[in-house]
């Protein structure tokens, strides 16, 4: 479900089938890697479009969590942890961070939601077929993810 | 010089009548094409959309079809992916189900859950249809899988609007 009136309406009508939620994280920065951020924030959002269609009977994806490039990475860590308590106080079992920035891979073991890091892709340059292509493809290999994860819980 | 000679005054009345008659015609033309504009629009493609699918092509097992429309959301209009699963029933009619699983929503696939060979699974709760679209008791969704009304044009599948099952 996205994080629309509409969907909500229906998140909280039927909220026993839905226990998951997915935080893209997408970095921001102006210094001389504005590109760069730009770029696996541009590919996390659209990928988190495709994922939502996917699954969006079981899943809730939130408007990205969007932060300083530059902050240190004990505020980062902890700003996170800050999301992560709050959702998980709020029944939901899985919760999942969807992004392209390195930085998370490193500091993976502090957090506790599942991180899902892709390598973003330069979409920009592919025709809009074959960037829809490109896409599904990799929602269909985050599809067996999701299910192993919701498996292992039951 | 022939008989009955065209006096001036004759002359003038039928070029100024000539004249005067195309710039009226040049002033109401636009205005009539104007009223009349709504009834000369093509009907918007007949709301049936062209698929890459041929229909000779299509076999007894669902196959995933893909489509281009454009959607309109008010003055926006936006591109977006269909997808139907598409297949021949016994008759050898055509049968186009809707990928959406009518429980919330997910995107239901076929035969990808080992345990339910032959049925459309979604991954979110375990909905299971069967071939034709039903909904198995016991799982969570409620109604069977929409259906896609479709029309055969030069060879290829063209599918409307998805509309919930009929006798359902």
């Amino acid at each position: 479900m996205k994080w629309v009136s509409q969907d909500i309406e229906m998140y909280l009508k039927s909220k026993e089938y839905v226990d998951t939620i997915v935080l893209p994280l997408l970095p921001v920065s102006l210094g001389n890697d504005v590109k760069q951020s730009v770029a696996m924030s541009e590919f996390i959002s659209l990928l988190s479009i495709q994922l939502e269609r996917q699954f969006r009977g079981r899943l809730i994806m939130l408007p990205g969590f969007s932060y300083l490039k530059g902050n240190s990475e004990d505020k980062l860590v902890s700003d996170l942890k800050e999301w992560e308590k709050e959702l998980y106080a709020k029944d939901f079992t899985h919760v999942f961070y969807l992004t392209s920035d390195s930085f998370w891979k490193a500091v993976e073991n502090k957090l506790d939601g599942g991180l899902i890091w892709l390598p973003s892709l330069p979409l920009e340059h592919m025709d809009e077929n074959y960037r829809t292509s490109i896409l599904e493809d990799q929602v269909k290999q985050l599809l067996s993810l999701f299910l192993q994860k919701w498996q292992s819980a039951e | 010089m022939s008989k009955n000679k065209v006096s001036r005054r004759q002359f003038l009345s039928y070029t100024l009548t000539g004249v005067g008659g195309f710039m009226a015609a040049g002033m109401l033309m636009p205005m009539v094409r104007f009223a009349v504009d709504p009834v000369l629009q093509p009907k918007a493609s007949s709301d049936f959309i062209p698929t890459q699918q041929k229909v000779a092509d299509i076999t007894d097992v669902p196959t995933r079809v893909d489509f281009k429309f454009e959607q309109q959301d008010a003055w926006y209009t936006s591109e977006e992916t269909g997808t139907a699963w598409v297949y021949k029933d016994d008759k050898g009619e055509i049968v186009a189900l809707s990928p959406v699983c009518k429980h919330l929503g997910c995107v239901v696939d076929w035969n990808s859950d080992k345990a339910n060979q032959n049925h459309f699974y979604c991954p979110c709760h375990g909905g299971l249809y069967t071939k034709d679209g039903t909904n198995v008791p016991g799982t969570p969704p409620f109604a069977p899988l929409d259906v896609y009304p479709y029309i055969e044009k030069d060879g290829y599948l063209h599918l409307g609007k998805a509309e919930p099952k009929k006798g359902a």
